[in-house]
């Protein structure tokens, strides 16, 4: 799989022109590739892709821009050494001595997501790709997703995205000036360019921001130049020296990225103001004239004299200056400190302060003393620290007047303020002086946040006399009215208030009564508000919550109450419910926690969705759950689960092996209750009911009109699309009768990342947290998908993470609680068609058997286990089918819930490995799941020459985008290959000799596998798959030998024990 | 030919009549210097002259004024004009006393003219401003023998408005570059720096302060190569929704009027130049936030 990477092309200077920026788009795809090294001049780099390619490419991802060239630049990029093979270099380049270079290293350049190995180096390379100009790059910017991974999108361009909404911002707020730019030399033209102003506090801390955060790779590359020249009007190519000079073995050196970043900001805001400006010339002179003429043309070339310019270039700059200075790593800073006990005068001192890191601050003194050294503010190296400060102050001072009285000396340090001019910063020349680039620190009770408003201090407790705690429950608590940090009483306030002066001093703080203060304590007061359970955990979820329009300042909460929110918030792991008697296997410390949480939450009568990794077990701790329910004889009504038809069986094994008292019933197939007095009475004395999404929905008014205990979704995502009948209905069954019913759902996919498939899910398990769906598209889903709003989505985190539990697998304290492999049995059924063809071949092949003479029946009866084999995966295969139609998945219960497991591991960024003995089933296999995730999964099997199978291995264990699914035949593939990125291994079908699927599992689970590894066997219920599963796990029956021979043992048997094995059981 | 309205009212140095703002000072005190002048109407002749657009170009060269004239000839007339050049000494008083007080260095390091200058220079004895206009040494090439001249009279009152474009001009004409002062400026402060320093440290006794030259860093990059690719961070929340600036709140409205001087020919260009832009801004901001938007889709 290719990955887009964009790269800035800065201006190429030659003798003839000044050349154009551009934003170069490349792609690299990993390959197997031969190390390679500069000659003259860089080498090829050899992973990108050419630029036909290239094009034909990202014209099929819908990605391909307009104004675009060929081009060629010189990228430096991190790259491993590796010595090259003998004879390889040689042959290519006939000898060495064409070798004029003495530099002789040679290795391949890393990839993103590539392992970093322990030696790296930095080398540049010849990188070919699509040259963009700038206008259209900033259109073409435009349109990338600003938020979430593109599987074909470098992170860069996410990064190059959020630069391009920047200069939409700038360009829509107005902030920029046209200046003049004076040549910088002999080749570079006078020019007209329209510049970002970059003097406000938000636009400068976005720069600091985008500059951390700077992907290098934007910014690593030089121009290069092709090896022609012209000389009197005729292209020739040039002499080697030529070429070394013009595109040398030289690397770019990472540097500070802010000034970087500003003129590439510079670039886009120019590019695109330049495209949509229209001159106006009416009654210009000719100087303003030309201007205009340059900041509409695509060069911005500005035809006058150079005295002209200069003198345009003079004013400009002067205009400017009014308004910003030069990006800088630092900035002056003024730190108002309130008054000593006593006195009336306040302090500002000044102070020099990084921009990156405003906590990074010296004061003025140490600027003054370091003379003309550097400075270094953290890791941040400050040239002229004592200009910058005092340039600083001069911009202060157009904003804020009585700073001059301060810089009467050589070296100020500090000056006095009267409480009038205190004011004055604190009320308005803080954001004035913040947007003339001037840092302003207030004392904390005066720094205009939340804290600085009036609000509350609360304590409270859950009331002594109360047993069962329930949401509404009113709590017992008190609470005071608190500003800047200190408490204080009515009375008090309204003494402040009296004073009637904009800065008052309370208990030793400083604080700023706002107008309604007064009114809104008031008011508070009188109403003598109650405060319940629920009003608690909504105050402790987010910051900044408020009560009765006063923020909520502290809140302390009692012992017992304080239990009670940690757990909520998931700010402690729950506490532990050991399993229930009647619990029939052991459960996992952290299954113990799972179920410890869905009882907690049951108590409160919140809808819970346990969303743990595969593998972890989401089956057992809810069986647990209900069985808990029994033995406190809480389970007075059935629980409904509804869940896909594919794990339907799994879910009746798994309730038959761990919890054989709870009585399951399975509402399926067509002799299924169809009237509510049937179904009344079939559930009479029935704990769990199972059924299918789909037949949930065909039978949702009879459903719906039985009082249930509680309804279970499994594979919870099956709701996630809020207008599909099949999540209305499932919605409507949790709130018909409304009697209260405990909701759960159970999902392997990270649910709390899937914005949109949210509401669904909360609307199922507490439809208040999130409203209604247009205000959560509104709220949430917009700002959260299309812009990567991260204050939204934390809202949006606090408010459900109390209702979704999700461990990983890969969790610290899981991982000491799981074996480092995990074998997961995954029953599936049989679809109609596989059932029927089973029964006919079973019958026919049978009848057959027992005819035929004593010599053929080995050979029949191997040949009968194959096919019955072959159906449990799928039809087609004994049908002979050859390519995949449109009912391919519906034809296979196997198939179906293979899918759905894979869906997960892709979604988790797992990889796997998928085993079958059946070269057939494989292709179709692979043929099938190319087509579902639009993706290459290789296939290794008998017939995969060496070289080929070389080439899948080390693609599928090296390269950072590489396939994340692996199909292999038993065969083929069960022994000598290393493939331990894999943590997932499947057995689609199953061997006689469990040493040959071990065999096969220990392709992933050896030697250099860093994760635990999850096999998954799959066996359809009530097929020959599960006797032989049987026969597996009790070696008893059947002697080792025998096993170990393979299938041979089998053609002696009798048809009488033949057709027990074969027969399909009813289950 | 004189306006008539003229000869009541202060010549100023705006030539349209919406251009009436406040001047900065430096340009007010010359256009005071004209005022003054003794033989005043001959100036004012001179300013309908200039109006005319007879002055065919102005050059701040080194330390002199070369304008150009349009007279009665083919060939304009050429003119100079320069000031008394303060000499090295002189400089090193002005230099001692800017660094006396910050607010003088912050002001000019912020491209401001601090209004009280002239008392940095009185520490020479010398001025920035001339005291007189006939402190402005003047040549013309125009066979009029008076000076000044009709030609050198226009020149006076463009001088002002070019002073808007750079005020640093004056102290090019007073022999020290923008460039040259400040960085003059910076050796004087840290000699004082140097003194201040040298004297705290015999005060508190201690060795003398020696700023540890910490070898730079290198970038992180080079430590972590896969930072050559990684991109974390979110959208900032400001640019989730892309709404305009409040009313006067742009770039151009918050720089002053663009300092460069009016072709006397074309009145009103400089106004007629901010405000196409300010049309043509609101054009592209809106253009930008339905782009914006459009990215929605």
């Amino acid at each position: 799989m290719s990955l887009l990477h964009a790269t800035w092309l800065p201006a190429i200077r030659t003798p003839t022109s000044s050349g154009r920026p551009a934003l170069l788009v490349w792609a690299d795809n990993w390959r197997v590739a031969s190390p390679d090294g500069p000659d003259d001049t860089p080498a090829q780099h050899p992973f990108s892709l050419k630029p036909e390619d290239l094009r034909d490419w990202l014209n099929d991802k819908d990605l391909l821009p307009e104004g675009i060239i060929d081009a060629t630049a010189c990228l430096t990029l991190p790259s491993r050494a590796i010595k090259p093979k003998k004879c390889g270099k040689l042959s290519k380049n006939k000898s060495l001595e064409t070798k004029t270079n003495q530099v002789s290293w040679t290795g391949l350049p890393l990839q993103a997501g590539e392992p970093i190995p322990n030696k790296f180096e930095w080398w540049p390379w010849q990188v070919q790709g699509l040259a963009i100009e700038p206008a259209a790059a900033a259109k073409w910017l435009s349109k990338l997703p600003l938020s979430g991974d593109h599987p074909d999108l470098g992170e860069e361009l996410r990064w190059w995205s959020h630069l391009q909404r920047w200069s939409l911002s700038v360009i829509t707020r107005g902030r920029w000036l046209p200046q003049v730019e004076f040549s910088k030399g002999e080749g570079y033209p006078h020019r007209a360019r329209w510049v970002p102003l970059l003097n406000r506090e938000d636009d400068r801390q976005r720069l600091e921001e985008l500059a951390a955060r700077l992907p290098l790779v934007a910014t690593c590359a030089l121009p290069w130049r092709e090896p022609t020249g012209i000389r009197s009007n005729r292209t020739t190519r040039l002499r080697p020296e030529a070429m070394r000079a013009a595109n040398p073995v030289a690397s770019c050196r990472p540097r500070s990225g802010r000034l970087r970043v500003a003129n590439l900001l510079e670039e886009l805001v120019d590019a695109q103001l330049r495209k949509g400006f229209t001159a106006d010339f009416n009654d210009l002179d000719p100087l303003l004239s030309s201007w205009q003429e340059a900041l509409g043309s695509e060069s911005g070339i500005i035809t006058l004299t150079d005295e002209e310019v200069q003198r345009l270039a003079t004013a400009s700059s002067h205009w400017r200056e009014g308004v910003t200075g030069n990006v800088a790593p630092a900035r002056a800073c003024l730190e108002l400190f309130t008054p000593l006990q006593g006195e009336d005068l306040w302090e500002l001192r000044f102070a020099l302060q990084a921009e990156a890191d405003p906590t990074l601050k010296v004061p003025a003194s140490s600027a003054w003393a370091t003379g003309a050294e550097f400075l270094q503010l953290g890791e941040i190296r400050v040239e002229h620290p004592g200009e910058i400060l005092l340039e600083g102050l001069g911009r202060a001072l157009t904003v804020f007047e009585p700073l001059a009285r301060g810089l009467d000396s050589a070296t100020p340090k500090s000056m006095k303020l009267t409480p009038a001019e205190a004011f004055v910063i604190v009320r308005t020349a803080a954001t004035q002086l913040r947007d003339v680039g001037v840092g302003v620190e207030l004392p904390p009770s005066l720094s205009g946040g939340l804290a600085s408003r009036l609000g509350l201090s609360i304590q409270a407790e859950i009331s002594k006399a109360s047993q069962s705690f329930t949401l509404g429950e009113s709590l017992s608590w008190n609470w005071e009215l608190m500003i800047g940090g200190v408490t204080l009483t009515l009375r008090e306030l309204e003494q402040l208030a009296d004073k009637r002066s904009p800065l008052v001093n309370h208990k030793g703080a400083w604080i700023q009564l706002r107008p309604n203060d007064l009114k809104n304590a008031e008011h508070f007061c009188s109403s003598n508000p109650e405060l319940s359970l629920d009003d608690a955990l909504r105050l402790t979820a987010t910051e900044g919550n408020t009560l009765m329009k006063l923020p909520v300042h502290r809140f302390i909460a009692g012992p017992k109450l304080q239990g009670v929110l940690e757990q909520y918030h998931q700010q402690k792991a729950p506490d532990p419910l050991p399993a229930p008697d009647g619990f029939v296997g052991q459960l996992r410390p952290y299954q113990e926690k799972g179920l410890g949480w869905l009882a907690f939450l049951h108590r409160f009568d919140q809808g819970a969705c346990l969303a743990d990794d595969m593998g972890l077990g989401k089956t057992i701790q809810l069986l647990a759950f209900l069985q808990h329910l029994k033995i406190e004889q809480e389970l007075k009504q059935p629980v409904l689960l509804i869940a896909p038809t594919s794990v339907l069986t799994n879910w009746k094994r798994e309730a038959l092996s761990f919890t054989p008292d709870l009585q399951v019933y399975e509402h399926y197939g067509p002799k299924r209750p169809s009237t509510i007095e049937e179904l009344t009475k079939v559930i009479k004395n029935i704990d769990l009911l199972l059924t299918s999404y789909g037949l949930m929905q065909r039978d949702c008014e009879l459903l719906e009109s039985i009082n249930w205990q509680g309804i279970v979704i499994d594979e919870a995502q099956a709701i996630k699309n809020p207008n599909a009948k099949q999540s209305k209905a499932t919605r409507d069954i949790a709130r018909a009768n409304k009697a209260n019913k405990f909701r759960i759902a159970l999902t392997g996919t990270p649910v709390e990342n899937r914005v949109s498939e949210l509401w669904a899910l909360m609307d199922f398990l507490n439809p208040k947290v999130l409203g209604e769906e247009e205000f959560f598209h509104q709220r949430y889903r917009l700002p959260i998908e299309r812009y990567g709003d991260i204050s939204s989505l934390r809202d949006l985190k606090a408010r459900v993470s109390p209702f979704i539990l999700r461990r990983l697998k890969t969790d610290k304290a899981i991982i000491s609680d799981l074996p480092e492999k995990v074998e997961l049995r995954e029953w599936v059924g049989l679809s109609k068609e596989q059932q029927n063809l089973y029964h006919k071949i079973v019958e026919e092949t049978l009848d057959a058997i027992a005819k035929s003479p004593r010599g053929q029946r080995h050979g029949k009866v191997l040949g009968l286990l194959t096919r019955l084999k072959q159906i449990c995966n799928h039809p087609a295969l004994v049908l002979k089918e050859k390519s995949v139609k449109e009912d391919f998945l519906e034809r296979s219960a196997k198939l179906q819930r293979l899918e759905e497991i894979l869906e997960e591991v892709i979604d988790a960024g797992d990889r796997a490995l998928l085993f079958t003995q059946f070269a057939e089933w494989g292709h179709l296999l692979q043929a099938y799941l190319q087509l579902r995730w639009h993706c290459e999964i290789p296939f290794l099997h008998g017939s995969t020459t060496k070289k080929e199978r070389q080439a899948m291995v080390d693609r599928f264990q090296e390269d950072p985008r590489g396939p994340q699914i692996f199909l292999l035949s038993l065969k083929a593939g069960g022994v000598g290959l290393n493939l331990t990125r894999a943590n997932h291994v499947f057995h689609i079908d199953r061997w006689w000799n469990p040493a040959v699927e071990n065999q096969a599992t220990d392709r992933a689970y050896r030697i250099g596998q860093e994760n635990r590894v999850m096999v998954h066997k799959f066996v359809t219920s009530g097929s020959v798959e599960e006797k032989i599963d049987q026969m597996i796990r009790q070696k008893s029956r059947l002697a080792e030998d025998i096993i170990g021979s393979g299938e041979d043992w089998l053609g002696s048997l009798g048809v009488s024990e033949l057709r027990e094995l074969v027969s399909l059981e009813e289950t | 030919m004189t306006n008539s309205s003229n000869n009541n009212q202060e010549i100023t140095t705006a030539l349209s009549e919406k251009g009436l703002g406040k001047q900065p000072w430096w340009v007010e005190q010359w256009m005071e210097l004209i005022n003054s002048y003794r033989f005043k109407k001959r100036l004012e002749r001179a300013w309908g002259y200039a109006r005319e657009g007879n002055v065919t170009s102005i050059r701040f060269e080194g330390r002199r004024v070369h304008a150009r004239v349009q007279g009665t000839e083919e060939d304009p007339y050429k003119v100079k004009l320069w000031l008394d050049v303060l000499n090295d000494e002189d400089w090193s008083y002005v230099l001692e006393a800017l660094t006396q007080k910050a607010r003088w260095s912050a002001q000019l390091l912020a491209g401001i003219m601090p209004s009280d200058i002239e008392r940095a220079f009185a520490a020479s004895g010398r001025r920035l401003f001339p005291f007189k206009l006939q402190e402005v040494r003047s040549e013309c090439s125009c066979p009029d023998k008076a000076n000044p001249c009709k030609h050198i009279s226009a020149i006076y009152f463009l001088m002002g408005d070019r002073f808007r474009e750079d005020p640093f001009v004056l102290f090019q004409l007073r022999g020290r570059t923008r460039s040259k002062l400040l960085a003059d400026l910076a050796e004087e402060r840290q000699k004082v720096l140097k003194t201040l320093a040298e004297k705290s440290l015999q005060e508190k006794n201690e060795s003398p302060h020696s700023p540890k030259r910490k070898p730079v860093s290198p970038h992180s990059a080079l430590l972590n190569p896969s930072l050559w690719w990684k991109y974390e961070g979110n959208l900032d929340v400001d640019l989730v929704v892309i709404t305009p600036s409040m009313e006067g709140d742009t770039g151009i409205d918050s720089a002053k009027e663009l300092p460069l001087a009016e072709d006397p020919r074309y009145l009103d260009a400089r106004q007629k130049f901010t405000n196409h832009l300010r049309e043509q801004g609101q054009v592209l901001a809106q253009q930008a936030m339905l782009q914006a938007m459009a990215s929605d889709d």
